[in-house]
């Protein structure tokens, strides 16, 4: 086993800043993602390109993400850049079991941050398994990294702002997008404007995305909700409906949209199994998204030398886990002792007060954009709602009658969770559904039980430990970043 | 909150369930509480019903014996033999599975997967192996059933095999179960039949008034009853403390692997000393398993892991490019001379154990049930009751300990 000081899992932009902030100050991080390339799924082509072409992000994203290649190139050689590399699971004390090209191999760190980021929220509803139906962030990557049209007549549906970049750019790929549908009424976001003015600078943002939708002919549907998704396999048509303040949809305004393809995702959950399998003591926040662990407030978790940044964190997008990377860079060289001079006191102050004045910011977004209980009631009984094992809702339901009120119990007695994902698809939703029929509070439901491997891996693997990681990492230094 | 009913059974793992259903059937106001936390025993399990395996010791008990002679410094380990009486406990309690498995789907729904295949191969690597089975089948009369095969008969049984073999022992007529359906559809079958299940629940305490057990303390009142029955698993020894009994039940952590759902590979199962390996109904295959007393601990350790995975892989090779799906603990109740503990205590009464079933629970749970069940109703016992009591052990430290 090979020892490191700070292991970072993730280099999208908080764990890259984390990298950065540390190799900065003469630390040599080591930085492990899954993907071939650092920048995590918002910077991937900004900064590993040396363009941001047509279909980039917006030019605040673009001009971050090119900040952080000049940041990255300048210090790429301390920097221990671990990419195709996928951590399968944490044992013991911060021991972190990294599957790589011939095998596996356990490092243990000293400081270990998790940057992992977040899954889509899926939320099933009729017809939401026919082919054609896909979340935003699916149709963004068929875009962004494999040039491929997810369809010709695109609706994008569910909430959040993530909604209108994706939209965006399948329109500038080439997609007619007929329509946004975002469950949020615009008079329930309007009334927390205020909150919004405490990033300006974002909330313009936001703005241009609405506008250029506009401009391009793309109406915005504020107020809307899926409903029903039909097809004889594919998806031919989609239902809306308008919905009210907890995005019930009002039955009697339904109406139909021809459509080849459906976009629906309701925001994000974050990504923390990694924490979960560390041991950190773990809470539900409905506002973040999920399960999070508990942090204080340098974002250190339960556990010592744990730390979490970014969206695995608590959801809040790519400026705030810029943020907060820095901070816990800036918090694990005080702990490393490296923490003397007065330029560092100062920027982690700097990082705080941004962080207070995001913090206004998110929450505002957070009371637009949280998931509201109408979308819980879409599903029917027929409706299938773990689609590795096909299980339908009256399955789980008649389970859950039955005394399943936890996911353990439930994949005992139906499969829930049993199948490739895991649960990470099924579970957030039916979490929700089956608090609702309990009456019980998502924190009594609980988490997904998360074990070992976090990410695929067979017996052939587990049987070769590598010892090749610092042969790796050197040929992973010369790679271009 | 001050509840009442006849009996609460304290534990909604394979041996509660089981309980539950034959009290449920007897008309008794039953109370089933599970604490629904991870680490039971029911939920690491195989499911192996290999009644003649565990009794002669060609069964999971090989892993085990092999870490007891581990940690013994012994030379060389042998195959644990189970006492006569437990090893005809578990061929009937066996037998009632097919019977159990057609009730049981006709009450709740659930098919507990008991599934008839070719039997439970012990697979022969070494000399020191074959001479412990040669030796079995001499000495012990119940071992008679074991049949020995060359490995071409082995291979003709479970082409999958390794042909690195010197032969196995086949035990044939030894099959398997979903321990977790099977707890499943005891308890939804006890519901049926009138049980008062309580998920999510834990008891705090026993109450205990005098030399009578009164009932459970639960985080928001007490039931009362007329007897309590600890089927709580590892944390049996636990519970009985809480009202001052002994009862020498210690946790057992046995980590397992489940690969990826693969099309039918193995008709039967095996056993190996190394691991054992199961292909459940859904196509995976559940390899198991450690035997480590590191309290109540439910983590996974990557030795375990590629140890259990190396034997897999030793036993059959196209494992080697299977997915793994999950890895996780269970702690099975163990007790000192690894036989389960039922039936009540000296000086206490209300009170009546359904524990200790280290790695035989799944096995003998329908006549664990039904011989608890009768005892609190007060039938005469299918089988005699007197081996398994709480007892054995005071008897026992007064004769050695003097």
């Amino acid at each position: 086993m090979i020892r490191r000081d700070v292991v970072i899992v993730g280099a999208g932009p908080a764990g890259l800043s984390a990298a950065l902030t540390l190799a900065e100050r003469g630390l040599r991080p080591t930085l492990i993602d899954e993907n071939p390339a650092v920048g995590g799924q918002i910077f991937r082509q900004s900064v590993t390109t040396s363009g941001t072409g047509a279909i980039g992000p917006s030019s605040d994203d673009a001009q971050r993400g090119r900040q952080l290649r000049r940041r990255m190139g300048d210090v790429q050689d301390k920097i221990e850049l671990l990419t195709d590399t996928m951590v399968w699971g944490i044992f013991g004390d911060k021991q972190v079991a990294v599957k790589c090209s011939d095998g596996w191999q356990m490092i243990h760190a000293a400081h270990l941050v998790l940057a992992t980021g977040a899954y889509e929220y899926v939320c099933p509803f009729p017809g939401w398994t026919l082919s054609g139906v896909m979340t935003p962030g699916g149709a963004q990557s068929m875009v962004k990294s494999m040039g491929v049209l997810p369809g010709k007549r695109v609706l994008v549906a569910g909430s959040g702002p993530f909604l209108l970049v994706v939209a965006g750019q399948l329109q500038a790929a080439g997609v007619e997008v007929v329509g946004v549908v975002e469950a949020v009424r615009r008079r329930d976001m309007l009334s927390q404007v205020g909150g919004l003015l405490a990033c300006p600078a974002m909330l313009r943002q936001g703005w241009q995305y609405i506008r250029a939708l506009k401009q391009n002919g793309v109406p915005l549907l504020w107020g809307h909700v899926v409903t029903k998704a039909r097809g004889d396999g594919l998806v031919r048509e989609v239902e809306i409906a308008p919905c009210d303040q907890q995005w019930r949809p009002v039955s009697v305004c339904r109406r139909t949209v021809e459509v080849d393809t459906l976009c629906v995702g309701y925001g994000f959950v974050p990504r923390s199994e990694l924490a979960s399998l560390s041991g950190c003591r773990m809470q539900y926040a409905d506002e973040l998204g999920g399960w999070i662990p508990e942090v204080d407030t340098s974002l250190q978790t339960s556990i010592d030398g744990v730390w979490v940044a970014g969206d695995g964190a608590g959801v809040a997008g790519a400026v705030v886990a810029e943020a907060e990377g820095t901070l816990v860079g800036l918090r694990i060289l005080a702990e490393l002792d490296q923490f003397k001079t007065s330029d560092l006191i100062r920027t982690e102050q700097r990082v705080r007060a941004r962080l207070a004045t995001l913090r206004r910011f998110r929450s505002a977004l957070d009371q637009i954009y949280h998931v509201r209980a109408g979308l819980d009631d879409l599903a029917t009984k027929e409706t299938i709602v773990c689609r590795c094992e096909e299980l339908t809702l009256e399955e789980v339901e008649a389970a859950a009658h039955f005394g399943g009120t936890n996911q353990r119990s439930l994949k005992v007695m139906t499969r829930l969770g049993m199948g490739p994902c895991q649960g990470r698809m099924c579970w957030p939703a039916m979490a929700r559904r089956i608090a609702c029929q309990t009456g019980k509070c998502q924190d009594a439901v609980g988490p997904i039980s998360v074990r070992p491997p976090a990410v695929p891996l067979t017996i052939g693997d587990l049987l070769n430990e590598s010892n090749s990681l610092d042969l790796q990492a050197a040929e992973a230094l010369r790679v271009e970043v | 909150m001050t509840d009442a009913a006849d009996v609460v059974i304290v534990g909604g793992g394979v041996i509660g369930s089981a309980v539950a259903f034959e009290l449920a059937q007897r008309q008794v106001r039953v109370v089933l509480i599970d604490k629904g936390l991870p680490g039971r025993a029911t939920s690491a399990s195989a499911g192996g019903l290999w009644p003649l395996g565990e009794a002669v010791g060609l069964g999971c008990g090989v892993i085990y014996q092999k870490s007891r002679s581990n940690e013994e410094g012994a030379e060389e380990s042998h195959p644990g033999v189970l006492p006569e009486d437990f090893q005809h406990f578990l061929i009937r309690s066996n037998a009632l599975f097919p019977e159990l498995a057609l009730r049981l789907r006709e009450f709740s729904g659930v098919d507990i997967e008991y599934k008839p295949g070719a039997g439970l191969i012990f697979l022969i690597y070494e000399e020191a192996e074959q001479h412990w089975v040669k030796e079995l089948r001499a000495s012990v009369p119940m071992a008679d059933g074991v049949e020995l095969l060359t490995p071409a008969e082995v291979h003709r049984l479970e082409p999958h095999l390794t042909s690195d073999l010197l032969g196995a022992a086949l035990l044939s007529g030894e099959y398997q179960v979903n321990p977790m359906a099977l707890a499943e559809a005891l308890k939804r079958s006890a519901i049926q039949g009138g049980a008062d299940f309580r998920p999510d629940t834990i008891v705090r305490q026993l109450e205990r008034r005098g030399d009578r057990i009164t009932g459970v303390v639960l985080d928001d009142g007490i039931i009362s009853c007329d007897t309590v029955v600890n089927a709580a698993g590892a944390w049996a020894g636990q519970l009985a403390a809480s009202v001052d009994i002994e009862l020498p039940v210690i946790p057992v952590r046995g980590q397992v692997v489940l690969t990826v759902g693969l099309p039918s590979t193995l008709r039967s199962c095996l056993s190996t000393s190394a691991c054992y390996l199961a292909q459940k109904a859904h196509g995976e295959v559940l390899i198991g398993s450690t035997t480590e007393k590191v309290g109540f601990d439910v983590s996974v350790t990557s030795q375990a892991i590629t140890s259990m995975c190396r034997g897999a892989v030793r036993a059959v090779p196209m494992l080697r490019r299977v997915g793994v799906k999950r890895v996780w603990a269970g702690l099975r109740p163990g007790t000192p001379d690894e036989l389960p503990i039922l039936g009540d205590v000296p000086q206490v009464t209300g009170y009546c154990n359904a524990a200790g079933g280290f790695r035989t629970g799944i096995v003998a749970s329908p006549l664990t049930g039904r011989i608890v069940a009768q005892s609190i109703v007060g039938e005469t016992s299918d089988v005699p009751l007197d081996p398994y009591l709480c007892k054995r052990f005071s008897n026992r430290a007064d004769s050695v300990g003097n």
